[in-house]
């Protein structure tokens, strides 16, 4: 990614061709809808440096690997076994909406033909591109599969590519994502958080309690989040002592906080467990779908997850703190013998998950308007799938925000799509329970022990 | 070399939980006895057959699901199986669903299908792990998805009827139930296993995969085998689930997960692998029991489940602090025996039972079950008085006194002969301490009945005398 690969003279004059193509065709259709000119302008320039970085980015992968092996079986032979799994998925998709369209009445329409040829298209690209990218092929492929079933679902669904449902797409994946911040920080290390979803829930619980109590709500807010940040540097601390039994001590003190937030709210009050209140005008205004920022018509907590991610990402990317946790992460032998503290990292990482973690439960309590512990309870395996689907290994020491913000919008998109096509419930459960293994078996999958040794 | 090696680890992995030293056991050992004899104070009756028996009830399927985990986690590569709790719940729907539409009558029949299902579901993750070489834990986390989705689709609400030859068996009134004896054949089982090369070669490979591959163990077929051992575990936790709520539930089956991680930590297993038992286990899902029940015990009213909670998170993270301490524990102690710390704390929580079997009954008090919402006093003080002594209790001490002595003794002489035997050059000294605790049963069932018959003639006396 630092320096792109120089292209011969025919395929960049041929690659500007095409950018021009491009871009006239883009501002012919804006123009014949009537868009504003500003935004034909802008349109236009974001197409052509799209696509000329696009083009001299994809075509570089190619120009690699030049030599070719001479021995072995012929090339058909070789293409077989380079490309058997993708040939035997391919067939398996035609095969089974060959088996869906004789026995479905009305399956064989035009939508559904473009959706399989997308599909097919993605397939064929991830396996046959994605073999180049050797970086980012985690996020390579999240992309794909985001553009796959993004376009699936605005043909096939009404209503789907719709500004209100991406605005309500966005408020979720952001809820998701604030929440995975944490979680992708400590994987970064090689641990677990399983405490998120209780601290989500004590504290949307605690938040309204206090205001509740008469706290004016931004001392309210301050202090949940302080909270929040004390119970990460604690399990932060447990977790560095029990080196490898991060999972089970995170859940142990998950299970204390919701215990004890719950005790402590529900002295003196007839409900157990919920709490009553309130919310303030801005707090909600920050997380509904109907909120605005600076008068446009989103919900501030997109921004606020937007910045928040930019801030991540070209921290990790950039500063000596986020090299350090890499470093860190993939050998921590080798890490602490120049200098950087093992423990001082990882107490960090948990402080800002339990942070964030706060942070998201405050957010939700805007957006549902009524304290309830149970809040986080899908955030436990969300964060987690979000993490893995993106391309973060467990292990740590590789991945990054940035592939969480994609397996975010990947999970977010996919159950969107479902409930759009009129699955309940338990089936996303369980189709998103098939779709983690396939898409974590394209990129993540360990050497075998044969070459370990 | 490797063969007589092996032979001998074998050999010495006969009695993992005897002469050889484990001290990760000391936790979960320690945890047992304080639990139980806290129990036993706070309320007599667990130590009826009825209250045993329910105690095995709700146990077992819990204890099932952990030595279901326990199988795969010691096969390494940090194999913690999330999706253990939704297979039982899983088998669990099927099994009702099966039944409702006229299949699987006899018993053979379900307890073939459950092993089977769960076999073949674990032998399916194996070969995912093996061949797709994706991390197990992402392979359980889907499963768990996908498995907890499903189960609501084949059951949507709780319902439907347990097959009937399993009617009685989750009444729990007696302490012999077919719950027991499918508990004790499952450990029995693990037992028989671990005399095998098999386990030594699981063993090997959960703590060093690379050193099991290049000493040549056959690390494909040891990590199928586990998952199949998992599978049929988890079959008969589904089942005794089964039993217990003798209906299908489709999302209480999926709570065990958390619970048997819980439970197998708790019994000093090691997540990373190569490390676990079956004595662990079980003590580890009992402790988990006890502290429910312990809690259940008192009553807090509305927040009774925030308690619970409460403590349950807070014990955790304790004894896993604790834990911390059995390095120093072991620089101190060379050959820490489980067996014969197991032995000593029995007699000391035998005597509490004693204690509040006899002494509250003596004494006339109903139990000690509060009845009003939390007050702090009396959770404090509650467990530990006693009340005025009257005459017979004073007699039944002086009685009893010789007895406490006897007992005093005979640990003194275990404990000295743990000492001698330590410091010579013998490794294990089982056959003494199998005495001496063989010893102790007789003695105190002599004890019992003696002390049964007397009361017997003496509770008239008494009431005559008041």
């Amino acid at each position: 990614m630092d320096t792109l690969p120089k292209l011969s003279l025919p395929a960049r004059i041929l690659g500007l061709c095409i950018a021009i193509v491009l871009t006239l065709i883009g501002a012919g259709f804006g123009f014949a809808q009537g868009a504003s000119v500003q935004i034909i302008i802008l349109s236009a320039i974001a197409t052509m440096a799209l696509f000329t970085w696009g083009w001299r980015y994809v075509l570089g992968q190619f120009l690699e690997d030049g030599q070719e092996a001479t021995d072995g079986p012929t090339p058909l032979g070789r293409a077989w076994l380079a490309y058997r799994w993708p040939l035997l998925g391919l067939a398996l998709i035609l095969l089974a909406f060959i088996v869906l369209s004789l026995t479905v009445e009305g399956f064989f329409n035009i939508w559904n033909v473009i959706s399989l040829i997308i599909l097919l298209a993605i397939l064929i690209l991830t396996r046959t591109l994605g073999r180049q990218f050797q970086q980012n092929r985690s996020a390579f492929i999240g992309i794909m599969v985001l553009a796959g079933l993004f376009s699936v679902g605005s043909m096939n669904i009404e209503g789907f590519a719709s500004g209100n449902n991406i605005k309500s797409m966005l408020l979720f994946a952001s809820f998701l994502g604030i929440a995975s911040i944490g979680q992708t920080l400590v994987a970064l290390l090689g641990g677990l958080d399983l405490s998120i979803p209780f601290i989500i829930g004590a504290a949307n619980v605690g938040l309204l309690y206090l205001m509740g109590l008469g706290v004016p709500p931004w001392l309210a807010t301050i202090l949940v989040l302080a909270i929040g940040a004390l119970l990460g540097t604690i399990n932060g601390l447990l977790s560095y002592k029990l080196q490898g039994q991060a999972l089970i001590v995170t859940l142990g003190t998950g299970f204390a906080i919701s215990g004890g937030v719950q005790i402590v709210t529900s002295i003196g009050s007839a409900y157990g467990g919920n709490v009553f209140g309130t919310v303030p005008a801005w707090l909600s205004n920050i997380s509904a779908m109907n909120g605005t920022t600076f008068g446009l018509p989103f919900p501030p907590v997109i921004l606020i997850w937007g910045l928040i991610a930019l801030i991540l990402i070209l921290g990790l990317r950039l500063t000596v703190y986020g090299r350090f946790l890499y470093a860190l992460g993939v050998n921590r032998t080798s890490a602490s013998r120049v200098m950087i503290s093992e423990m001082r990292y990882w107490v960090m990482m948990y402080t800002l998950s339990g942070f964030f973690a706060a942070l998201t439960g405050s957010l939700l309590l805007g957006w549902s308007g009524g304290g309830f512990i149970g809040v986080g309870d899908q955030y436990l395996f969300l964060t987690l799938a979000a993490v893995v689907v993106g391309g973060t290994s467990l292990l740590g020491g590789a991945g990054g925000y940035g592939f969480t913000v994609i397996g975010v919008l990947v999970l977010q998109v996919l159950s969107s799509f479902l409930v759009g096509i009129g699955l309940n419930f338990q089936w996303q459960q369980f189709i998103f329970g098939l779709l983690i293994l396939p898409m974590v078996a394209l990129y993540a999958r360990s050497p075998h022990i044969r070459t370990q040794i | 070399m490797t063969a007589p090696q092996a032979a001998t680890d074998a050999k010495a992995s006969i009695e993992p939980q005897g002469g050889r030293s484990n001290p990760f056991l000391l936790m979960p050992i320690s945890l047992f006895f304080a639990l139980l004899a806290f129990a036993v104070l706070r309320s007599p009756n667990l130590i009826t057959s009825a209250g045993i028996g329910s105690a095995i009830i709700v146990a077992t399927p819990l204890i099932l699901a952990t030595y279901a985990l326990m199988a795969s986690v010691i096969s390494g590569r940090g194999t913690v199986d999330l999706s253990i709790g939704p297979l039982i719940g899983f088998i669990n729907v099927t099994l009702i669903q099966l039944h409702g539409a006229g299949y699987l009558g006899n018993p053979i029949a379900v307890f073939l299908y459950a092993m089977l299902a769960g076999a073949l579901y674990q032998f399916l993750f194996s070969l995912i792990v093996i061949y797709v070489r994706v991390q197990p834990i992402i392979v359980s986390l889907s499963g768990y998805l996908a498995l907890s989705g499903i189960n609501l689709v084949i059951l949507p609400r709780p319902g439907g009827m347990a097959p009937e030859f399993m009617a009685e068996w989750g009444y729990g009134t007696s302490i012999f139930s077919p719950i027991l004896a499918i508990l004790v054949l499952a450990s029995a089982a693990w037992l028989l296993f671990t005399a095998t090369a098999f386990y030594t070669h699981l063993r090997l490979m959960g703590s060093d995969e690379r050193a099991a591959y290049t000493s040549g163990v056959p690390i494909t077929t040891v990590r199928i085998g586990a998952h199949l051992i998992s599978g049929c575990f988890a079959g008969l936790a589904s089942i005794c689930f089964t039993a217990l709520i003798s209906s299908g539930d489709p999302s209480q089956g999926t709570t065990y997960t958390l619970i048997a991680v819980t439970a197998l930590v708790l019994g000093g297993a090691s997540l990373a692998g190569g490390r676990g038992g079956v004595f662990g286990s079980a003590l580890g899902a009992v402790n988990l029991y006890l502290i429910t029940f312990c809690l259940s015990s008192f009553n807090f009213g509305a927040v009774q489940s925030f308690v619970t909670n409460l403590a349950y998170g807070t014990i955790l993270v304790v004894s896993l602090l604790l834990t911390l301490l059995i390095p120093v524990i072991q620089r101190r102690i060379r050959n820490f025996s489980p067996l014969l710390y197991f032995v000593v704390l029995s007699v000391v929580v035998l005597g509490i039972i004693l204690h509040a079997t006899y002494d509250y009954a003596a004494l006339g008090t109903a139990g000690l079950v509060l009845t009003d919402p939390v007050q702090m006093q009396a959770v404090l003080v509650g467990p530990l008085e006693i009340g005025v002594v009257d005459a017979g209790t004073e007699a039944l001490r002086l009685q009893v006194a010789p007895m406490v002595f006897g007992v005093l003794i005979l640990i003194v002489v275990a404990i000295f002969l743990r000492l001698a035997v330590g410091q010579s050059s013998r490794k294990s000294i089982g056959p003494a301490v199998t005495v001496i605790l063989a010893g102790l049963v007789l003695a105190s069932a002599l004890f019992i009945s003696q002390e049964a018959k007397r009361q017997t003639k003496d509770v008239p006396a008494t009431e005559a005398g008041n």
